[in-house]
């Protein structure tokens, strides 16, 4: 017993390390690629760091530490920016994730649940053809979409007129959609008005998005017992019965994950948004990313561009640990 | 409470033909089990008569409707799954309750009826759980209690048992067959096993290839199998088999299997006279073969001679596999024969007991 116990002690030392050791690797990465340009990013939002301290960095001499002053330029529209409110675009940015979410996977659902229908032909084409969207790259995407939506030659403003000729109107339509200002219904979100230019993006991107809710559904479908269905129809379900009362609730521990991350890929959107609307009209449709890329990019007001990406990095923490929880309280049914 | 009719009924998937013409007619409050091997058309059957599945020809009649095109929620019938199929988002309440509640049933019935229903399956402390909280047993006993609150005409059970263990099963054959004492209402179970059918069934229906064999009483289709099928698969271990011929020595009738003879006693020896030379398929249960030290002595035995190949002993019977030149077969004898594996013995087959069935058509002869 005594000469085993240094030994054992070691042994249990090296048991305690040995996961550390491993991990380091890792860390060292993560520290050089992660944590280094964050603590980084971090100094310099309290700073006045601009184009003339790129040359030395932190060592630049007249590089000033002014505290607060860019977290407090930005929270209370002090910078020197057109058409800018922090408050009206982190509002805009959750609604227009929240809003194509909410369009995205109701339409997955419903698109999945009818291509599921037995006996339907050529389902795997139509699955196939749906994928599309999702491998096409977004700078494509919201090329054609931009066209579509042109006010002279897009097909959108002619397939209007020609719907519109039902109705007895004969000249073009214009529709300005990236350059109106003007609220279609007005006091929609009260704070932040919702010009053409959000229903446009919302238009082109439920193109982009139904797809992949659409996958996700179809799989869960595919999960959900065939005996459930009968079941409930000896049950006394009609279709609707059992879409409401099996098909939904089934659905639901493959769809709020779905949900949440489309919330987040909506949330930080920036390839479409900067390339359709450029965030504009006046700012309209700006979202968080966008507009931190606007003051590096073309401002260059490193330091303010720094404290705004610390308060984005802030809003996804919590938007993070709200989806979080979410994805959490819906764990699955599991019938073992 | 009614009666179900299988009229000419056909099953066709496509060009298979699951089910070729059946005629099976359950009377109100019968217990009738379909059983037979797996694939044969037990469960398309029943499938039909609970209107997933569409008939491709015949008719199926519940009480005095036939409901060929009635939708399966309108025919007034609750079935059991094998896989139980209860709702796993809704507690065990709501699992008993849906289908009330797509009924409109008043909130208080439905409350009564679950009640009722948890209390006769002893599950009334489940009922705010849900499913995957659940045994197997227990989601077994509220698929039970979902078809009970139903208070259907017919109940439906497709292999209900399958999935649960050994022990399980036995115990809960024994509540199921209380329950139907219990309700008395017409009961349709399905099974591959035949013990559960002996053991539950007021009449059984042994299916195979999609086709009837024989609908009788478990006693019946046990004691007079209407074929080589029936008499093969009712029954455990499985009555032996032996291709032979009927021959004339004197005036006794004779069966030849080429390596052993057996005399037919003069009292069951009548229908087979005129049959010298004809190919037969002789059977005998394991329970008619006896260990000659132990065998009951106002039997017609006859002797055969054979060599111990396996013993199996289980206590209150030993089961011995023998061999007689091509021949192997199955005896269940006294448990304190002293029978060892190689040895020789003359076995005492009980010729009260014996089965003969036509060697081409396998139908039995008697």
């Amino acid at each position: 017993m005594e000469i085993s116990k240094p030994s054992s002690r070691k042994a249990q030392w090296r048991k305690i390390s040995l996961p550390y050791l491993y991990l380091l690797p890792a860390f060292l990465i993560m520290g050089i690629i992660t944590f280094y340009p964050l603590i980084y990013q971090i100094i310099i939002s309290f700073t006045n760091f601009d184009t003339k301290h790129l040359l030395l960095g932190l060592k630049s001499p007249e590089l000033e530490f002014i505290g607060l002053k860019n977290y407090i330029d930005i929270f209370t529209a002090a910078l020197p920016v057109e058409n800018f409110n922090f408050f009206r675009v982190l509002e805009f940015n959750f609604w227009w994730a929240l809003s194509n979410v909410m369009l995205h996977v109701p339409a997955g659902v419903l698109i999945a649940t009818l291509l599921n229908t037995e006996g339907l032909w050529m389902k795997r084409i139509y699955r196939a053809v749906y994928i599309l969207p999702v491998v096409v790259p977004p700078l494509v995407v919201a090329t054609v979409w931009t066209n579509i939506f042109d006010e002279r030659y897009g097909a959108m403003n002619q397939l209007l007129a020609n719907i519109s000729t039902y109705f007895g109107n004969t000249g073009p339509i214009f529709i300005r959609w990236f350059e109106d200002v003007k609220p279609p219904i007005p006091g929609f979100l009260p704070g932040a008005p919702l010009t053409l230019a959000y229903y446009a993006m919302m238009i082109a991107n439920f193109w982009l998005g139904w797809p992949f809710m659409s996958v996700v559904a179809t799989g869960a479908l595919q999960s959900i017992p065939r005996d459930l269905y009968e079941a409930a129809s000896i049950d006394g379900a009609t279709g609707g019965q059992q879409f409401w009362n099996i098909t939904v609730p089934l659905l639901r521990p493959a769809m709020i994950p779905a949900a949440v991350y489309g919330f987040t890929l909506s949330f930080n959107l920036f390839n479409f948004v900067f390339f359709m609307t450029g965030g504009g009209p006046a700012r309209s449709t700006e979202l968080l990313v966008t507009f931190a890329y606007n003051l590096v990019r073309n401002l260059r007001w490193y330091g303010v561009a720094a404290a705004f990406a610390v308060i984005i990095f802030g809003v996804a923490m919590i938007v993070f640990l709200i989806t979080n929880r979410i994805t959490r309280a819906t764990q699955n049914y599991s019938e073992a | 409470m009614a009666s179900v009719t299988y009229n000419n009924v056909v099953k066709k998937f496509g060009d298979l033909t699951i089910i070729k013409n059946l005629n099976i007619s359950v009377q109100d409050k019968e217990f009738l089990v379909l059983v037979g091997p797996s694939g044969c058309g037990k469960t398309t059957a029943l499938r039909l008569l609970a209107g997933l599945e569409e008939i491709t020809g015949g008719e199926i009649v519940i009480g005095d409707r036939v409901v060929n095109d009635v939708a399966p929620k309108d025919r007034d019938i609750a079935m059991v799954f094998q896989s139980y199929a209860l709702y796993p988002h809704l507690s065990v309440y709501d699992n008993m309750a849906f289908g009330l509640k797509l009924r409109k049933t008043p909130k208080e019935e439905i409350k009564r009826r679950v009640n009722e229903a948890a209390e006769i399956l002893g599950i009334t402390d489940l009922l705010q759980r849900k499913p995957r909280q659940l045994s197997g047993g227990q989601r077994q006993r509220v698929a039970v209690g979902r078809a009970i609150v139903r208070e259907p005409k017919v109940f439906l059970f497709d292999e209900p048992l399958s999935n649960l263990d050994a022990k399980l099963r036995v115990q809960m054959r024994a509540e199921i067959s209380k329950l139907h004492q219990r309700l008395q209402t017409t009961f349709i179970y399905v099974t591959h096993d035949q013990t559960e059918a002996m053991t539950m069934a007021s009449r059984i229906a042994v299916i195979n290839k999609g086709n009837l064999q024989q609908l009788d009483t478990p006693q019946n289709l046990y004691d007079l199998p209407n074929n080589l099928f029936v008499a093969g698969f009712i029954g455990s271990p499985a009555m032996n088999f032996f291709p032979a011929k009927l021959t004339k020595s004197g005036d006794k009738i004779v069966v030849d299997t080429g390596d052993f003879q057996v005399r037919i006693p003069d009292s069951h020896s009548a229908p087979y006279k005129s049959m010298d030379g004809r190919s037969v398929i002789f059977g005998i249960r394991p329970e008619n073969i006896h260990d000659p030290e132990f065998a009951p002595q106002n039997i017609n035995g006859e002797k055969v001679a054979s060599k111990v190949d396996v013993t199996e002993l289980m206590g209150n019977e030993t089961l011995i596999y023998l061999v007689s030149g091509r021949n192997t077969f199955v005896g269940r004898v006294d448990p304190r024969s002293k029978l060892r594996v190689n040895d020789t013995t003359q076995v005492i087959f009980d010729m009260d007991k014996f089965h003969i069935f036509d060697g081409n058509t396998e139908e039995a002869i008697r």
